[in-house]
């Protein structure tokens, strides 16, 4: 079954909708680029020109890194999987035939390399968390969550952050990525089901059933 | 069964948390510099790229937990350290060095060969180093004085 679910993230990309829509997304944190210009850039890199693919690289590496290190809670493994991604999709480039924007593209490459490596390393689980930034400290949410309302309250960010990536970890792949495309990167039901080539009833169940388990594992840091 | 609708706020206000976790600082600067000299190394045709990577592995591990960088290189002066000790305790230098200590004068010696009778002057020096590199080579504190004869002249 689970073959089966990374065989429908492997099929062909998703529409050019879908990837305008995914450039929504609130980790788009870098200024959206013009549709014309990001096509000159792809017309360039396809005819070898690495300083044009380098500005797709830096346009693009940090949400295609987060989706990664999000899947894999390591972030040496994150690295080389993102490098991966754009290595490969540098070498496929001519195979791209711009249906859908470059981002969404290199993104279905990412994400498989992902599956395909979380299944090969399914013995080793060994967390290599990055560090919280310093707002992290200062998000009302989580605020919240340590105040004298949670019921271990002395636990703090850091041993939060350990718990919630062990309980992400406990996930099968494709629930840990409905999570983290939903709950952590913020794409909607349908961007999901675009990106993972099935139907958004099976998105919400997955969701449903992702987070009915991470709660359970996670009951002590919850209110 | 909508997942929105059920109590999952807590829950989601924890995963906002995994937001806030960053890679090092910098690291993006040299994300596409490193895909860019992957994708060079690669046209290359050198398998070169791929055999260090354990290197980038163990310096990406450097940027994540700076304490790594800190134990290597406290491992890396434990290691010089401890092959110091071992050389100066290994039994072949030991006799040397332990003859060379027993007498300040004698640690700026320069070894001569070309003065026979030097040999007795420091004999107790020789005797003292019992199976030393030194015991083939005669030892010399000080240059040997030697007579000058001026003629003629003032």
């Amino acid at each position: 079954m689970r073959e089966a679910e990374a065989a429908m993230i492997m099929t062909e990309p998703i529409s050019g909708k879908a990837g305008d829509a995914l450039k929504r997304t609130p980790q788009g944190v870098q200024p959206e680029p013009a549709p014309i210009e990001e096509a000159e850039l792809v017309k360039r890199a396809r005819k070898g020109d690495l300083a044009a693919y380098d500005q797709l690289v830096q346009r693009y590496q940090e949400r295609i890194y987060a989706t990664v290190y999000h899947m894999t809670s390591n972030h040496e493994d994150a690295n080389d999987l993102a490098q991966e991604a754009f290595i490969k999709g540098f070498q496929a480039l001519k195979s791209f035939k711009g249906g859908s924007s470059f981002y969404t593209w290199v993104y279905r490459i990412a994400v498989n390399k992902t599956i395909n490596f979380l299944k090969q390393r399914k013995n080793r689980s060994q967390m290599s968390l990055n560090d919280l930034d310093f707002n992290a400290e200062h998000d009302p949410d989580l605020i919240a969550l340590i105040s004298d309302k949670t019921p271990r309250r002395e636990a703090g960010l850091a041993e939060l952050q350990d718990k919630l990536n062990e309980g992400m970890q406990k996930l099968s792949e494709p629930h840990r990525l409905v999570v983290t495309l939903h709950d952590v990167q913020g794409l909607s039901h349908e961007e999901i089901a675009k990106i993972m080539g099935c139907n958004i009833g099976t998105v919400r169940s997955r969701l449903f059933y992702a987070r009915q388990q991470l709660q359970g594992f996670l009951a002590d840091y919850l209110k | 069964m909508n997942p929105d609708s059920e109590n999952f706020d807590s829950l989601r206000q924890l995963l906002s948390l995994k937001r806030h976790e960053i890679p090092p600082p910098g690291y993006f600067d040299r994300f596409s510099r490193e895909v860019t000299a992957r994708i060079k190394a690669g046209e290359r045709g050198g398998e070169i790229g791929a055999s260090y990577s354990w290197l980038r592995r163990l310096l990406g591990m450097f940027d994540v937990k700076p304490i790594f960088a800190g134990a290597f290189g406290t491992a890396v002066c434990a290691f010089i350290v401890s092959g110091i000790i071992s050389s100066e305790q290994s039994p072949v230098m030991g006799g040397a060095v332990s003859a060379v200590s027993g007498n300040p004068s004698v640690a700026a010696i320069p070894v001569s060969m070309t003065s026979p009778g030097l040999d007795q002057q420091f004999s107790t020096t020789s005797n003292s180093v019992a199976g030393s590199l030194f015991d083939h080579f005669p030892l010399q504190t000080e240059p040997a004085s030697q007579q000058v004869l001026f003629s003629g002249g003032n």
